[in-house]
């Protein structure tokens, strides 16, 4: 009977912590030395000009259809902002090579097609709309297109 | 495509879940009874039929599973109706861990290999229990582990 108490706990801090993390944005920093590129995942054309949503899924993944409409939606409501969705199970590598460890994973790229933020699990809408405002705001300012100016650090603290 | 928008395909995503729930209940009951010398065969035998139920569900895919049936009569007609239907895809595969982890349990036990059972018992549980409390979709988690443990090769000619 412990022993199921045990588990029940474990299971439960668990689902606790898992609960807590989904959907946060977690801002990817613009130093040049941690700057991450998205480049290359599809077509130039199917890149926003202003900025991007990279979604990962695959086709086991309960959310996805969901998190597809909600970045539908956003991108829909901005210039410049598209969406590219991705599944892994066609192109494997590019989970270990962006570290995906659930779907749907948000990547959020800037007009540059850095990435800036990304999700783990569904976005919370309010950090999403948060995230993209600090993009386009900071593309706006420095828009006379230098590629990986380190100006824009810490401008993007998403909580 | 995991999208599902036609009723012929898509589940009541709280079908799942419920019946996680009986998941949960029966392997938390063949812990107790593998772990009691006295009833450990009661609880081999509940393994068992608990290996059947998810070869059910991972193989004939879960709107055959019995559960569902019990879900559509008993829960679904005092619900208010579902605010939008599931893939099938996703419970399938969990069912499919479920079964492979149950199946591994219940034949280690017969080998003779101590604590097998209520080990086995106790993943699958985890698994159930953060299905049914937490609402977590199992096919969101472990299908990109298994994509980035080379699982699934890359298909060629999908670029």
């Amino acid at each position: 009977m412990a022993v199921l108490v045990g588990v029940l706990a474990l299971a439960t801090v668990l689902g606790l912590l898992l609960r807590h993390r989904t959907g946060r944005a977690r801002s990817a920093g613009t130093a040049a030395s941690t700057r991450q590129d998205a480049d290359g995942l599809a077509l130039d054309a199917d890149y926003g000009t202003a900025a991007t949503f990279v979604q990962f899924s695959t086709p086991t993944c309960a959310r996805c259809p969901a998190t597809r409409r909600q970045l539908a939606v956003v991108a829909d409501q901005h210039e410049g902002v598209r969406r590219i969705e991705i599944d892994l199970t066609e192109r494997p590598e590019l989970a270990s090579r962006f570290d995906v460890m659930q779907t749907p994973t948000v990547l959020l790229l800037d007009a540059d097609r850095a990435i800036r933020t990304r999700f783990g699990g569904p976005p919370r809408p309010p950090e999403l709309a948060a995230a993209l405002a600090t993009v386009l705001t900071a593309g706006s300012t420095g828009t006379a297109g230098t590629t990986g100016t380190a100006d824009t650090t810490g401008t993007q603290e998403p909580r | 495509m995991t999208t599902t928008n036609d009723t012929d395909r898509g589940i009541d995503p709280r079908s799942p879940r419920f019946g996680a729930a009986i998941t949960t209940v029966l392997l938390a009951a063949t812990i107790v009874l593998t772990l009691i010398p006295e009833t450990w065969v009661a609880g081999i035998v509940l393994l068992a039929v608990i290996v059947v139920l998810f070869a059910v569900g991972g193989i004939a895919g879960i709107r055959r599973h019995p559960y569902g049936a019990l879900f559509r009569r008993v829960v679904r007609p005092r619900l208010a109706p579902p605010a939008e239907l599931e893939a099938p895809e996703p419970p399938t595969f969990a069912q499919q861990v479920g079964l492979f982890v149950t199946a591994v349990a219940l034949l280690l036990a017969l080998l003779g290999v101590p604590y097998a059972a209520p080990i086995g018992a106790a993943v699958a549980l985890v698994a159930a229990f953060l299905n049914a409390v937490f609402d977590v979709c199992i096919g969101c988690l472990l299908y990109v582990w298994l994509v980035r443990a080379g699982v699934f090769r890359p298909r060629r000619g999908v670029a």
